[in-house]
């Protein structure tokens, strides 16, 4: 600059710049002057809106967990477990944190529907008027003694209802079945408490505090009596509250993640799990210096050790560790209690854990305080019996899916067309659901009212509330409404039927109370439910078990070209899982696959019929054929193949449909003595069909098992 | 200084030894000035049937096979290639680093020869300059074609912006992208500079709209000796610092990989691996390409002999030589180092499922130039030399795609393994690159002068022939 | 940011000995974290976008083959492979979480991180994955919904951190330990895993952090994790 400025000049200039300036800012409109922060400044995590966080209950298995699920505008956002239950404390397993995945899945039925033809989607809209005078209809027009239910995994309150409304149109008790009840053996716990204990209770073991374990076949970490609460047990077993970290020995032809959580696996021969039993459990007197039980009378140590395959030795070495134990533990389930002598298995195994005193100790066997209700196979039986000989005229069916789950030799659908009625209450296509005439959908689990008895997995007396989280998305109707509403029972709605269900439970003893029953009730909904505040169970006496006298059951070894057959539930739970995307996309545990069904054989054994990894293989047994992808799995035995129970399904909208197989179809039509569904004594032949059909699997087969990709 | 000199055998006459290093050698084979000149806009301006169905096939390519699929890659998601976790970089990066190796060829053949004054090298400098310029082009294209998302890839560049954040400097990727630009910027100034007297030789010579463009990009080239002394001191500035660019270019290229931890690339020998393969590779692409030139552009015969593929295949062996030096240093130390995930890796790719690409790179790059390029014969055989070279150029593909998807699918959780298979897209988009680089050369061989006609008339005029003692010489006057 | 808050370096340890491989984590962390499914195809080809897979390797031969099991998900790394490489920076450490951050909005899909990322914990969006209502109505309003071309991975559930961090805050407390539970702890039927603030000495997750059945995923790389793992259940090193 060649002009100097002078220090007047600066000032002057300063001065008027600093004028024009607040004149120019006066005068401007007011939106130039907000500073404008560009988006990348914008405060994080900046949402509006607030959520609010509902108690209720899963219904995706029978055990009950509390659930906290968190409403976002209205909407269910995420499922939690609720951390004060008493079964489950907090914590959750993939079924259950999929349940949003069922509130809002693709395919479900969205109102009430009148079927042109049975198994076929599609059909005509009704009202919900013309439905409810429809079952009123079918109510006064059937005779009581040809009004059958049929129900599944529902809320406990529904089955109440449903039996109070049985008697009160004298029609036969509800049949309820599961297919996870006959494949975790858990009808056959109830048989075995009734006989030796006088209740149809579940034992509760204390897996929490043993010492030593010995699992036959229980799978109590996938699915089980109550897996969350067995898995806090597992924690506690590991960890180790009351001494040294436990040691756990499983009995299981193939090895399930609890099997695999075991610090020993023993791959007993299928079959040969009762006979063990004995042999430990008389082992185990002998190294307490005690006589050995009635019970164990019968049984041949060297027979025992050749039917299952584990040496003299080693049973004797096992009983004298578990007899030396503080707190032996043994359990049971899974394809162990799912055969013809299922019953003898169970008995064999509480005698195992009765022949060491664990009843009613810290560390052992306990009764669940809760009467369950049966789920005999041998009525499911009954009941579609009845109807191939044409005595039920109406059908009602809700939470279960016999087209899918029920053996295929039991011919479900055969009989189903001697039905003149049938009306399923399923809130999704599911096959049974097209099978049906009418179609009332029921609220699906976040949007109905309800209540859940505990059943196992606790030593005290819990009823777990269900409440609606959001509301209904579809124009579906609460079953328990339809019911009352068409029944004529005396309560106004579900929710009066509920509170008067509830009202014993005001002055029970439980962790809180109140002195009306609206204050109650809303306590019940808040909290999740209602228990005790500490352990209730009647003890149970060891005495009649020792001294029985059970038939010794036959091993039955598989021909040189058939195999053992083992189905274990998956995260898919009885099948309706299936239509969820991510329990689809949750790798399966063991194997790694998503998406599919698998059969697992043992690399020996493929190795010998020619079976690769990813071929197709047609699974015969003596009641049907399947085709499924095979996976060399490493830890089963040779003489044996396991497939996951869950997929396969021919309806049940997009996700589900012509995905994997349906082990069902193998199952004979067969209940053993006691009334369980034996499928677990199925031979299969394998056969391979020359076709590939890669699965999708997590790991990388490459680096796991060093061969393909 | 003289560059060359040769006793010729004296069992030959004086008239035949002439003949012989006449058609031997260009230098010694000069031409009237004109005859020259015309015999370059010639080829230039002869197009053939063939040549533009040529044109139009490649032209196509450019459109469908990379723009095509491009354009529906980005529509559609980065998921219509093959890659997959954990193989994130695959075939794009491949090539990538392919182009960017053969666009080695031009700066080195023709700045690093024309450093060390080799004269065979005067009657194709150009044509390898073409190919770095035409290869960055198509090679630069894959860092925006891998992008996920490839509308935001100006966030890559330091410029004040309204996000308030500059690119970060740390990253390789960064460096790359300013290393490209600089080679694409430089080297391509290195093409035109020596094209300026040439332009103006075709402007001298032509008519109509190639008048004009010539007129154009002659900048009035008069030829005047100001004009020549500066011209050469501006393309000798430029050939001695176009070299620390190149080297500096695929060191950083390398450095893309050899910062990281992943496996297997993790290695400080990838600097000057990479540069010895990029040479291996891009000496390899100008025998491919003069071959096409000869065989396929009048007149070219005259100026591509024997000599030029002789010399260039004696260089290719030399490379493939030092490749294979740096190639068992990298797998020595490695297994010296006893790291198992390298070791497994190693081991991979030696017998993996893939391991044919490895055996191709090693065949190729290896076993193939090593036995044949040692035979005088077949270096002067210019069907054979291009058959070998593109062997060569197969092989460092093969090489590049070992160390990109090959070493990726294999790190150190084997649950996490994972095989990488291109798909319809990886491929058509590679192939649309090839089609690109074709595409402008064809273009680029009848736009401008493919044979730098001024530098082989000096050339020309500084080689002569003496007569020393009783045998004659061959001596090059230095002229700059 | 208004105030400046402390730094917290939170950090996770997952006691493999509890570990059950039960996948309870995985699902979780996908019904938390607005995680698209994919389908059988692509994930069979390596392309789910699990932010936590569990490694199951076997170990010995029939009969006596066991699985192991070890979840990994991103482990946070103090000296974060993934950040140095990003050109946009939309890899980056925060300095308040001291977690690694992936920034959506700033990347670009070179997908360097992923690459250069040792545990392979990177996911990356190869398409627009469709969110159909009324499937999308459960999608979680703290977590962004990640479009085609970015990558993704763990963020320690960040939005739950910054939550309590808020919330104590706000209410003019110290927060407190077992405040924040990540999805996947939260989830954990066997409770192996564990999480909180591991510059706090008395914290569960310290504690557990030094004991002596820690080690860190591959140690030897020099990255820091702020995941530590407890041996057990078959796995007894890094």
């Amino acid at each position: 600059m060649s002009k100097k400025l002078s220090r007047r000049d600066f000032l002057k200039l300063s001065c008027a710049a600093a004028a024009a300036g607040m004149v120019l800012v006066g005068c401007g409109p007011a939106s130039r002057y907000v500073t404008r922060v560009p988006y990348a400044e914008m405060p994080e995590y900046q949402h509006i809106g607030k959520s609010t966080y509902y108690a209720t209950t899963c219904r995706e298995c029978p055990a009950g967990c509390g659930l906290i699920v968190r409403t976002f505008e209205g909407r269910a956002i995420k499922v939690e477990g609720n951390p004060n239950h008493p079964v489950n404390r907090g914590k959750i397993c993939p079924r259950g944190l999929t349940s949003v995945q069922g509130v809002y899945n693709l395919d479900r039925i969205t109102g009430p529907v009148m079927q042109g033809r049975r198994g076929k989607a599609g059909g005509q809209a009704i009202s919900w008027d013309e439905a409810v005078a429809l079952v009123k209809k079918r109510f006064q027009e059937t005779k009581g003694s040809e009004i059958a239910f049929l129900l599944g995994a529902m809320p406990d309150s529904l089955y109440d209802l449903t039996s109070e409304l049985a008697s009160a149109l004298k029609a036969p008790a509800p049949v309820r079945y599961s297919a996870l009840n006959y494949l975790e053996g858990r009808d056959v716990w109830l048989a075995v408490a009734s006989q030796y204990f006088g209740t149809p209770s579940f034992p509760y073991f204390d897996l929490e505090n043993a010492e030593i374990v010995f699992n036959f076949g229980a799978e109590f970490l996938e699915n089980w009596l109550s897996p969350m609460a067995y898995s806090r047990g597992y924690r506690g077993f590991r960890k180790g509250q009351l001494g040294a970290r436990g040691y756990m020995v499983s009995f299981a032809p193939r090895q399930s993640i609890s099997a695999a959580a075991a610090d020993e696996w023993i791959p007993i021969k299928p079959g040969s799990e009762a006979l063990v039993a004995l042999a430990l459990t008389r082992l185990a007197a002998y190294a307490r210096s005690e006589f050995s039980p009635e019970i164990t009378r019968q049984v041949d140590i060297k027979a025992a050790a050749e039917a299952s395959g584990i040496s003299e030795e080693k049973l004797k070495e096992l009983a004298s560790r578990f007899a030396g134990s503080n707190r032996p533990l043994a359990i049971g389930g899974g394809s162990a209690l799912a055969g013809k002598s299922a019953f003898e298995t169970a008995s064999a195994i509480l005698a195992l854990n009765a022949t060491v005193y664990n009843f009613n100790q810290t560390g052992g066997v306990f009764l669940t305080p809760a009467k369950a209700p049966s789920e005999r196979f041998a009525d499911v039986q009954a009941l579609f019996e009845k109807m191939r000989s044409g005595a039920v005229k109406t059908l009602f069916i809700h939470g279960v899916n016999p087209l899918f789950d029920l053996p295929a030799a039991l011919n479900a659908a055969e009989a189903f067309k001697r039905v003149e009625t049938i009306v399923s209450f399923s809130s999704f296509p599911d096959e049974t659901a097209l099978a049906s005439d009418y179609i009332l959908p029921d609220h699906t689990m976040l949007e109905g009212w309800g209540y859940q008895t505990v059943l196992a997995g606790t030593t005290r007396k819990i009823v777990s509330a269900i409440q609606p989280v959001v509301v209904p998305l579809y124009d579906t109707r609460s079953t328990a409404d339809v019911l009352i509403a068409a029944g004529g029972l005396p309560y106004k709605d579900e929710v009066d039927f509920l509170q008067q269900k509830i009202l014993p439970l005001m002055s029970a003893g439980g962790t809180f109370t109140a002195p009306e029953l609206p204050s109650f009730w809303a306590k019940f909904l808040q909290y999740g439910g209602w228990w005790q505040k500490s352990a209730d169970y009647a003890a149970i006496d060891a005495d009649a078990l020792l001294k029985s006298s059970i038939s010794m059951p036959e091993p039955h070894p598989a021909p040189a070209d058939q195999y053992h057959l083992v189905v274990y539930p998956t995260q898919f739970g009885d099948g309706s899982g299936a239509n969820r995307p991510w329990l689809h996309e949750t790798p399966n545990p063991a194997t790694t696959v998503m998406w599919n069904s698998w059969v697992e054989i043992h690399p020996q054994t493929a190795k010998k019929l020619g079976i690769h990894d990813d071929d197709v293989v047609r699974i015969r047994s003596e009641f049907g054929e399947i085709e499924a992808v095979a996976y060399l799995y490493p830890a089963l035995r040779p003489d044996t193949v396991a497939l996951p129970f869950g997929l396969g399904h021919e309806a049940l909208g997009r996700f589900a449909e012509g995905r994997g197989c349906n082990p069902a179809r193998l199952f004979p039509n067969a209940s053993s003595q006691n009334g369980n569904l034996a499928w677990a004594d199925t031979l299969v032949s394998l056969s391979p069909t020359g076709k590939r059909r890669p699965i999708a699997r997590q790991e990388s087969r490459h680096g796991v098992y060093g061969d393909g990709e | 200084m003289a560059a060359e000199t040769k006793t010729l055998s004296a069992t030959h006459s004086a008239s035949q030894e002439g003949e012989d290093l006449r058609q031997e050698h260009l230098m010694h084979d000069p031409k009237p000035r004109e005859e020259m000149n015309g015999m370059v806009m010639e080829a230039m301006q002869t197009t053939s049937k063939k040549y533009w169905i040529a044109l139009a096939i490649f032209g196509l390519g450019v459109l469908i096979l990379l723009f095509g699929f491009w354009g529906n890659q980005i529509i559609t998601g980065m998921g219509v290639t093959g890659k997959r976790r954990p193989v994130f970089w695959a075939l794009y990066i491949t090539t990538f680093v392919f182009w960017i190796g053969i666009s080695h060829a031009g700066t080195f053949v023709s700045a690093i020869l024309r450093v060390f004054k080799a004269e065979f090298r005067r009657p194709f400098t150009r044509a390898a300059e073409l190919m770095t310029t035409f290869g960055l082009a198509a090679g630069a294209l894959f860092p925006l074609i891998h992008l996920g998302r490839v509308w935001t890839f100006y966030w890559m560049i330091p410029y004040p912006n309204a996000r308030w954040l500059w690119p970060n400097f740390r990253s390789p990727l960064v460096w790359d992208f300013l290393a490209i630009t600089t080679y694409l910027l430089s080297s391509t100034i290195y093409l035109y500079l020596p094209l300026i007297p040439d332009l103006a030789m075709a402007r001298d010579r032509s008519t109509g709209w190639r008048h004009s463009i010539y007129k154009l990009l002659a900048l009035n080239w008069r030829g005047t000796e100001a004009e020549w002394h500066r011209l050469r001191k501006a393309i000798n500035i430029f050939a001695f610092a176009i070299i620390p660019v190149m080297f500096s270019v695929h060191t950083i290229v390398s450095w893309d990989f050899a910062v990281s931890q992943t496996v297997g690339w993790h290695s400080t020998i990838f600097g000057p691996y990479f540069i010895i393969g990029a040479i291996l590779s891009g000496v390899s692409a100008v025998v491919m390409i003069l071959f096409i030139i000869q065989s396929t552009m009048k007149n070219m015969k005259y100026f591509i002999r024997l000599e030029v593929f002789d010399s260039l295949g004696k260089l290719v062996l030399i490379f493939s030589m030092a490749w294979a030096y740096f190639f068992f240093n990298e797998y020595l130390l490695h297994w010296y180092g006893g790291y198992q995930a390298v070791r497994d890796l190693l081991t991979f790719h030696a017998q993996g499922p893939t391991a044919w690409v490895w055996y191709t790179m090693l065949i190729c790059n290896v076993a193939i130039p090593w036995l044949t390029l040692w035979n005088r014969k077949i270096r002067r055989t210019p069907l054979a030399m291009f058959i070998i070279t593109t062997l060569v150029n197969v092989g460092m593909f093969a090489e590049r795609y070992t160390i990109i998807p090959l070493t990726l699918g294999e790190q150190r959780f084997p649950f996490d393994w994972g095989a990488y298979s291109p798909r319809l897209t990886d491929i058509s988009i590679v192939i649309g690159t090839f089609c690109l680089f074709i595409f402008l050369y064809l273009l680029a061989s009848r736009l401008i002068p493919l044979i730098p006609v001024w530098e082989v008339q000096e050339g020309q005029m500084a080689h002569s022939t003496r007569k020393l003692g009783k045998g004659k010489v061959t001596s090059v006057a230095e002229l700059e | 940011m208004s105030e400046k808050v402390e730094a917290k370096k939170w950090g996770m340890v997952v006691d493999l000995d509890l570990c059950t491989g039960c996948q309870a984590c995985v699902t979780a962390c996908a019904m938390e974290n607005n995680i698209p499914y994919t389908g059988e195809d692509e994930t069979a080809y390596g392309r789910g976008l699990h932010w936590i897979r569990i490694q199951r390797y076997w170990k010995g031969e029939y009969p006596e083959v066991s699985p192991t099991h070890q979840p990994v998900m991103c482990q946070q790394c103090g000296h974060a492979p993934c950040e140095p490489v990003c050109p946009v920076y939309a890899s980056v450490h925060s300095e308040e979480e001291q977690i690694n951050v992936q920034v959506y909005n700033r990347c670009v899909g070179t997908r360097y991180c992923a690459n250069n990322c040792p545990y392979i914990s990177r996911t990356f969006n190869w398409f627009d994955y469709p969110h159909p209502v009324p499937e999308s109505y459960s999608l979680n309003p703290d977590v962004t919904v990640r479009r085609r071309g970015v990558m993704e991975k763990c963020t320690f559930c960040v939005q739950r951190i910054r939550h309590a961090v808020d919330t104590a805050q706000a209410e003019g407390r110290e927060i407190e330990d077992g405040e924040v539970m990540t999805a996947c702890q939260q989830a954990c039927p066997t409770g192996a895993i564990i999480f909180g603030d591991l510059s706090k000495k008395e914290s569960a997750v310290s504690q557990a952090a030094r004991s002596q059945r820690s080690f860190r995923l591959l140690e030897e790389l020099g990255t820091e994790p702020k995941v530590v793992y407890l041996k057990g259940g078959g796995n007894y090193g890094g």
